[in-house]
């Protein structure tokens, strides 16, 4: 990264300036950097992190101080998210020795044990994701709604529900298989 | 969603920043932080009744100064430490100076011939003291995390410390229009303590309190 560190700190220049054209070059070279980087360090669920990361960069460009190296400030935000997504996998591995009990505490069959599970899930996202997924997916407020409450943007908004609704469905799938070995 | 999508979507999305942008969310926390912890401080000691006939003493100015110098450090740390990959390194020893000074002035007091030794550090208030300054910084620690959960840190631990350490300087400077203490070893020894324990609870709670 370190080469191309001045072309891309003139692009991020530009794109907080607004120039959506050198923005978007610049994510996607940003794209190809963090592939190659979570690729070789969490193998399968690489292009989440990817997203996620890029999608970090974008709500967090206001921080970047121009007067530091913007590698530095990409190289921060990755090594962050592959620390989370670390601290989020060790998580699940234990959460499974500690629900043992649980496991017998409950049937299946339940109609009532749904809405845990629900929370339950919740539980496992950021707490600002974890609030727009409730508005949004069980309170039915819109986009606009969130996004005015919130102070966000409503793309933001709505590209942040997708994926955490689509990393809870992912959470979902590894707790039945865990389920299923058990 | 692929990744170009996203990319495009989030391009779409681009609107220039606010120049400045951390600062403004900074002195906003810093503002709000201030204030509320002053109207705690009011609503639940009031200032000290001698209060004019203090400001015109060294004691109260050399207190108000170690305890703002607190503050001012860890709005260094945190203004750095919110911007990702950062070091907060030179305002954690900068720390050194104020407690240094202070050290000397306690030494220097302390050694006074014929001086109750035992009130020079116990004052009247010790057992409050601390806990004061963490009650009166609570508003302000709720104000600061909520400032720095606006920016990027990437150290949560360290972030989580910085911030606790601004809290509690805020909760010090206010408390010490409450307080009437004002020797340099009651200061430097329960002060410290009190703003320390805010850093530490910063630190504690960082991993649920900033994660983002």
């Amino acid at each position: 990264m370190i080469a191309a560190e001045a072309q891309y700190r003139d692009w991020m220049l530009a794109g907080l300036s607004g120039d959506r054209a050198a923005y978007s070059r610049l994510l996607a070279q940003l794209g190809g950097h963090l592939r190659a980087y979570f690729a070789r360090r969490v193998g399968t669920d690489a292009e989440d992190l990817v997203q996620e990361t890029l999608i970090a960069i974008h709500t967090k460009r206001a921080t970047y101080d121009p007067a530091l190296p913007f590698t530095a400030w990409v190289h921060g935000i990755a090594r962050y998210k592959l620390i989370d997504a670390w601290r989020r996998d060790k998580r699940r591995a234990t959460v499974s020795l500690e629900d043992a009990p649980d496991l017998f505490a409950h049937d299946d069959s339940e109609a009532a044990g749904a809405k845990r599970d629900v929370e339950k899930l919740l539980a496992k996202l950021p707490p600002q994701k974890r609030d727009l997924v409730r508005a949004v997916k069980l309170e039915g407020r819109s986009i606009a709604e969130e996004a005015e409450a919130t102070g966000l943007s409503e793309t933001v908004v709505k590209v942040t529900v997708h994926r955490a609704v689509k990393s809870l469905g992912q959470e979902l799938g590894q707790g039945m298989e865990g389920r299923g070995e058990n | 969603m692929k990744t170009d999508e996203l990319i495009a979507h989030l391009s779409d999305d681009l609107t220039p920043v606010p120049a400045h942008y951390v600062g403004r969310v900074l002195a906003m926390g810093l503002g709000l932080g201030f204030l509320l912890s002053a109207i705690l401080m009011l609503a639940a000691m009031g200032p000290r009744p001698d209060l004019s006939v203090a400001m015109e003493g060294g004691a109260f100015w050399m207190k108000l100064a170690y305890t703002l110098s607190f503050a001012a450090l860890g709005l260094w740390m945190v203004e750095r430490l919110g911007r990702s990959d950062t070091s907060a390194r030179r305002p954690a020893a900068f720390l050194l100076v104020p407690i240094l000074l202070l050290l000397i002035v306690a030494i220097v007091q302390f050694y006074q011939p014929g001086i109750d030794r035992h009130h020079m550090v116990m004052g009247d208030s010790w057992k409050v003291c601390a806990i004061d300054i963490l009650t009166i910084s609570v508003p302000a620690f709720v104000a600061v995390f909520w400032a720095l959960r606006k920016l990027a840190p990437t150290r949560l631990t360290l972030a989580g410390a910085g911030a606790g350490l601004l809290a509690g300087g805020i909760g010090a400077s206010v408390y010490a229009f409450h307080c009437v203490e004002y020797t340099a070893p009651f200061i430097l020894i329960w002060y410290t303590g009190g703003m320390a324990a805010s850093a530490l609870i910063g630190a504690g709670i960082s991993r649920w309190a900033l994660r983002w």
